[in-house]
């Protein structure tokens, strides 16, 4: 049996779907960790529907269970839902841990995007089992799996997941703003006291390090990377980060394989390649260590 | 008032109140709880600061303070949700709370107002600001 991390969505904000962009792929966020006859399912954007068609040809109606860890509610993290076909399908059981106090919380936020006039049909008439569980205070044990929310640099509550399987860490940060406070900072930097400037500089290398720690010596880090260094100067305060950032954050990390992910939906293929040769020469710069990979639709990560 | 058998119930009286005005903290970062100590060292306040949110939570079944400095991105219980479980506690409906963090997203804003923040304000703040907004909630400071 293989057990494999399958990237069914890899874009961030909305759907690609041009001939332009079909080298990395139109489809947002979903992404496929399958181990030992086990199925987690990170998001669920537009990828999710590929993934739910695969899904209902290979096992049709016979039971099936699922973990599926939702990061946030922004559309390109939940949109593909209303067409995923193991929803529909009565001997299916999908576990949905996402952000939120409770269960009927959580089931509001996912039902709100096919309440009418919306969508044609409500979640009334989902078939399988959902079972909407919240994530805080407790960890997540799904199979071999073995999971930790935590909160990221995002609007609203957002959650990346640290997701332990085997003898592999991987983490999944599809939307987090890396160096929100640097650039704060940067912006105030002249009206500081020295000792103002001390505490809010050690302040700010604080978070870092915290961060830095919770992924530290990960093998697998998808993460966003939806900009480039122009885009983000336009762009700072979005809630997501600069490929740069990205990289100096697994590299700090000492990350083995760095994917990255959620990429702007104006870069078409000819753009990306170009985005991947640079982050490729400042990868070699610092490290020899880290291998930096371009999240591409329907890329397949043994494990 | 001091009911045992219902701590959450609790409500401190008027002579439980400390002597000087109660400000808290409540953010992951060490350096960041130095910054508002070292801010409010000359003030006449009483002060206290959790890097847990929810040692935190459960300092406040007990204790009533005068203004809440609270985070957002923390471990285990991020800002927003803390002040939805704060609002929740009959004694916390209206204590005053200035959100100040890294994010500044009008999403959390919203969120932020919605539950009753009396202000949302981007690190970092200099000294100065932060007794501004002490001096603005707790005018006998």
């Amino acid at each position: 049996m293989l057990n494999y991390i399958k990237l069914w969505g890899v874009r961030g904000s909305y759907p690609a779907p041009q001939g332009s962009h079909l080298r990395v792929g139109g489809n947002t966020a979903c992404v496929e960790f399958c181990v030992d006859g086990y199925r987690l399912i990170c998001d669920a954007g537009t990828g999710i529907i590929p993934l739910g068609n695969h899904l209902a040809r290979q096992h049709g109606n016979s039971p099936q269970e699922l973990c599926l860890l939702i990061s946030h509610y922004h559309w390109d993290h939940i949109s593909g839902l209303p067409f995923f076909v193991p929803a529909f399908m009565p001997n299916w059981t999908i576990n949905v841990y996402a952000p939120g106090d409770s269960s009927a919380e959580i089931e509001t936020y996912i039902a709100g995007q096919m309440q009418p006039p919306y969508f044609p049909v409500e979640v009334e008439v989902w078939q399988a089992k959902m079972h909407y569980r919240h994530t805080q205070q407790r960890q997540i044990q799904y199979g071999p799996f073995v999971i930790n929310a935590f909160y990221v640099h995002h609007p609203g509550i957002t959650l990346g997941y640290l997701i332990k399987v085997h003898d592999k860490v991987i983490a999944y940060m599809s939307d987090n703003e890396l160096s929100f406070i640097d650039r704060s900072i940067e912006v105030r930097k002249n009206e500081l006291n020295p000792r103002e400037t001390e505490l809010i500089l050690a302040m700010a290398k604080e978070e870092w390090d915290n961060a830095v720690q919770q992924i530290k010596g990960i093998d697998i880090l998808l993460h966003d990377a939806q900009y480039t260094p122009e885009d983000y100067q336009k762009k700072q305060g979005w809630g997501h980060s600069c490929y740069l950032d990205t990289i100096d954050f697994a590299l700090d990390a000492k990350v083995k394989d760095l994917y990255l992910f959620h990429m702007d939906p104006a870069y078409d293929d000819d753009f990306v390649d170009n985005i991947y040769e640079k982050a490729l020469k400042y990868c070699q710069q610092y490290s020899n260590t880290l291998r930096c990979h371009i999240a591409r639709e329907t890329l397949l990560i043994p494990l | 008032m001091n009911n045992i058998k219902n701590p959450v119930a609790h409500v401190s009286s008027v002579d439980d109140r400390p002597a000087h005005p109660l400000v808290m903290v409540v953010d992951d970062s060490a350096t960041s709880i130095s910054l508002y100590q070292y801010s409010l060292e000359n003030l006449l306040i009483q002060f206290v600061s959790f890097q847990s949110p929810l040692i935190a939570l459960d300092y406040l079944k007990q204790h009533k303070p005068d203004l809440i400095f609270l985070d957002i991105v923390m471990p285990v219980m991020d800002g927003l949700t803390f002040l939805k479980r704060l609002r929740e506690l009959p004694e916390h409906k209206n204590t005053a709370v200035v959100m100040v963090t890294s994010k500044n997203y009008a999403q959390d804003r919203v969120m932020a107002k919605h539950r009753g923040a009396l202000e949302f304000m981007i690190k970092p703040l200099r000294f100065q600001e932060i007794r501004d907004l002490v001096s603005k909630y707790i005018p006998t400071c």
